[in-house]
């Protein structure tokens, strides 16, 4: 049985306890969620930073366990959205009802399933625009306005949203500018024949795992302030800023990139590097951040952000490839 | 490790040692590269002072890469993220170090950490001691090549010892020059020297020495002659005929032997003599007088000079006619010609002894020109082995400056430094190792069967003496051409027999100088 965890207490915080928390949290998951320790780690990093999720995979990997486990381990609320094309605002947002009280009408507010700690957006890309953009709208504001009010979120809030690869027909793709309010893009890749079976033997028997709550809303908002304090170095700074210059094909030496790459990640991509570099490197117990922080978070943070010419895909080059490329080239220059 | 400070100490420590040994080996390459070059260049181009050229060219490299060790020290920044990255250690250095003075959250942390992890490390590991292969290398093959250059025989040091002898044979020549202006200069007591003389024989000597060869340094040395047998008077010899003309009719009187003998003592003492006859004239009989006037009168009819003729005349007819004033007024103005003639004669001497001692030069260079041209023709392959060597010598012969101071056989040493002479045997065409003889002089050759002098040679040995100063009218002492071509054989047979040189070739030399002989 894993106590909770008590962070910070205004004004002072223990950055170890964050250590502690992330690593407690990982372990946690794992026990129900086979493998998928990248995944594990990216969603930990994202919920930390405060950010929110865009999980890529085919259907039944685990995916809405994983937001559900989380809930559990993190004693959140949760609440899952299926996103379809009939799907309306007000479906997530919320509406004013018509209430009667005591033989007089009154419109009262009925908070929609966003109002939730964890939110599951399944699917997100079947939504119609106007549904994902108040979503999105949401996740940037983190607050919800309806009719003349305008209410907040749940802190924290953190919204992990599912898209499916494959079955593009009858979508609504995210737009460049909604896909970069996602803090981190993680993929789910399809288990390994090993942790097949694992799944199996764990998920077909009658008694599944239980998780046990190792934190709570306060210890991750602590966190979250802790992780922005974690310092890094002028010259990590500027590698992470080569880091997003070399994905603009303007501006960088890389054929690749030239060739292949038609927008570069935005600013708000350096922020998300660096943001995610402290907590990666308060995940791994240091309180600095290092080059390999920047270079292991950089696939999530960027792999949304930077946008491919036709002629990539031709040639079957993914983003992954490109960043890879990248990091390649700036580890030389360092 | 106490703190962060102390981790940049031996940081810096640790990045001294592993730059110095690259750095050295940079300084090594430089080094080898600038001593190969000089090397290359000194066979290419006479070098004099190679070895110190080299020796300065290493101190620069070595004080440049020295410099440059030192002015690219990296900073502490730098230090701190090399040690990061050679060590691993997760760029907690370098953010320490940036944030040592940061007061934030994680900053106290993050020291510890970096200093716990500091500690752990050795920090000497972030700098190792590495050597560049491939340089070191380079420095080896470039090395190896310059030491070869260095050790194997240098073309261009027979020219180098050629061009210092050159110029010692210049020095030698100048000093010789310079020698004899000093000994004008003290040996002159009776009148002053001659101004003209010294500067003469001084911008002679300086040509000389800063001729570029002696072969130009020669040419310097004849208009300087020119110039000096200008200042000496045409008259001196008719004076000094009258003189002794004069001391040859007094000795035949009876009263005057005195003033004969200091007459032909010297032309001052001649004066006293002729200035005290002036004096006595009242204290001479009639018969004394008359035969006074009647030596003078002979000496005014055999004098050459035309002054001291009509003075001798002028004493000679006062006396006949009585009138002693008259007389004794006419010698003292002989007495006059003959101090200015011992004027002429010290300034004639200081003429040729500094004729002399230009000859004295014009042989210490012409000896160097000499041996220069004869080791060219021994480097292209052989000395008189090339017709048109004889004939280039055979054309410098007879182009002297015709103050007879050649040897006048063609020998072929093409110096053209004096065949003016001649030489009617006609023997100049089987020299041989001259190249480009050239000269001015106006001699003319000898006619058949006269005898032909020619000046001193020492032989091998045999000490070389400065010139004597000439007398009055005497001209360049001479030797027999018969005793100089048999010391030049000599000398040239003891040379042949201690050369490796086949005896063909020593018979050849041999019949060179019986037919010379002849």
């Amino acid at each position: 049985m894993t106590s909770r965890l008590v962070i910070a207490e205004e004004p002072s915080a223990d950055p170890k306890k964050v250590t502690e928390l992330a690593s407690n949290l990982e372990a946690e998951l794992a026990r129900l969620i086979v493998g998928q320790k990248e995944l594990l780690r990216d969603t930990v990093i994202a919920l930390i930073s405060g950010g929110h999720i865009l999980l890529e995979g085919v259907p039944g990997l685990g995916k809405t366990m994983l937001v559900r486990s989380l809930g559990q381990a993190l004693d959140l609320s949760f609440s899952r959205i299926q996103f379809t094309p009939d799907l309306m605002p007000a479906d997530i947002v919320g509406t004013n009802i018509i209430r009667e009280n005591s033989g007089r009408r009154d419109f009262e507010y009925q908070p929609g399933p966003i109002f939730a700690s964890l939110v599951l957006a399944d699917e997100v890309n079947r939504a119609t625009p106007k549904t994902q953009s108040a979503l999105l709208e949401a996740m940037q504001e983190r607050t919800v306005t309806v009719g003349t009010e305008t209410r907040a979120l749940p802190v924290p809030f953190f919204v992990l949203a599912t898209q499916n690869p494959i079955e593009l027909e009858g979508t609504y793709p995210l737009p460049e500018a909604q896909l970069d309010r996602f803090f981190f893009k993680a993929l789910v890749p399809f288990p390994s024949e090993t942790e097949l079976l694992e799944i199996a033997r764990r998920t077909t028997g009658n008694a599944l795992p239980e998780l046990h709550a190792i934190g709570d809303a306060d210890a991750i908002v602590a966190a979250q302030r802790v992780a922005r304090e974690v310092p890094i170095a002028e010259h990590v700074l500027r590698y992470a800023a080569r880091l997003i210059t070399a994905t603009h094909p303007g501006r960088t030496e890389l054929d690749s990139v030239r060739r292949y790459v038609r927008y570069g990640a935005s600013p708000r991509g350096l922020q998300t590097l660096v943001l995610a570099g402290k907590v990666r490197a308060l995940l791994e117990g240091r309180f600095n951040v290092a080059f390999d922080d920047l270079a292991a978070v950089a696939r999530p943070a960027l792999r949304h952000r930077v946008f491919l010419q036709f002629e990539a895909e031709a040639d079957a080059i993914t983003t992954d490839q490109i960043i890879d490329e990248i990091l390649e080239h700036a580890k030389k220059e360092s | 490790m106490t703190s962060l400070d102390a981790v940049v100490r031996t940081l810096r420590g640790s990045d001294a040692r592993s730059r110095a040994l690259p750095y050295l080996v940079h300084a090594a390459l430089g080094a080898a590269i600038w001593f190969a070059t000089v090397q290359v260049a000194a066979r290419v181009v006479p070098v004099e002072r190679r070895v110190q050229l080299a020796a300065l060219g290493v101190l620069v490299v070595l004080v440049v890469v020295a410099i440059a060790w030192i002015a690219r020290r990296p900073g502490p920044d730098l230090l701190m993220q090399t040690a990061d990255l050679h060590l691993g250690l997760k760029e907690r250095l370098s953010t320490a170090w940036e944030r040592r003075a940061a007061d934030g959250l994680m900053d106290d942390l993050l020291r510890k950490d970096a200093l716990q992890h500091a500690l752990r490390d050795r920090l000497v590991r972030a700098f190792p001691i590495r050597i560049n292969r491939r340089e070191a290398g380079a420095v080896a093959i470039v090395a190896a090549a310059a030491l070869a250059l260095a050790v194997l025989p240098n073309p261009m040091d027979r020219l180098l010892a050629q061009a210092q002898a050159d110029r010692a044979s210049q020095a030698k020549a100048a000093s010789t020059i310079h020698d004899v202006q000093n000994k004008i200069a003290a040996s002159t007591k009776t009148a002053p020297v001659d101004p003209k003389v010294q500067k003469i024989l001084s911008d002679t000597a300086k040509q000389i020495q800063d001729a570029k060869d002696p072969r130009s340094a020669l040419e310097a040395i004849s208009p300087a002659e020119q110039q000096l047998r200008q200042l000496s008077d045409p008259q001196t010899p008719a004076r000094t005929a009258t003189t002794q003309n004069l001391a040859s009719a007094l000795s035949t009187t009876t009263s005057e032997k005195a003033a004969a003998q200091a007459l032909s003592a010297s032309p001052s003492q001649g004066a006293q003599g002729v200035r005290n006859l002036a004096a006595q004239l009242p204290n001479l009989s009639p018969q004394e007088r008359a035969q006074l006037a009647q030596a003078l009168a002979g000496a005014a009819q055999s004098a050459k000079d035309p002054a001291m003729a009509a003075s001798l005349q002028r004493a000679s007819d006062a006396l006949s006619s009585g009138d002693l004033a008259a007389a004794a007024a006419a010698l003292n103005d002989l007495a006059g010609q003959l101090d200015s003639l011992q004027n002429q004669q010290t300034n004639d001497q200081q003429i040729a002894s500094a004729i002399n001692g230009l000859e004295a030069a014009r042989q210490a260079l012409a000896a160097q020109v000499d041996r220069d041209a004869a080791g060219s023709s021994a480097a292209s392959g052989g000395a008189g082995a090339s017709p048109a060597a004889a004939a280039s010598a055979a054309a410098g012969s007879g182009n002297g400056n015709g103050n007879g101071n050649g040897n006048g056989t063609a020998n072929g040493n093409g110096n053209g430094n004096g065949n003016g002479n001649g030489n009617s045997s006609g023997s100049g065409g089987s020299g041989g190792t001259g190249s480009s003889g050239s000269g001015s002089g106006t001699g003319s050759a000898a006619k058949p069967g006269e005898k032909v002098y020619v000046p001193g040679q020492p032989v091998p040995g045999q000490q070389e003496n400065d010139p004597t100063p000439l007398g009055p009218g005497q001209d360049v002492p001479l030797t027999p051409y018969t005793e100089v071509i048999q010391s030049y054989q000599q000398a040239a047979l003891d040379a042949t027999s201690q050369s490796l040189i086949p005896g063909s070739e020593q018979d050849l030399v041999r019949e060179y100088f019986a037919r010379l002989g002849e």
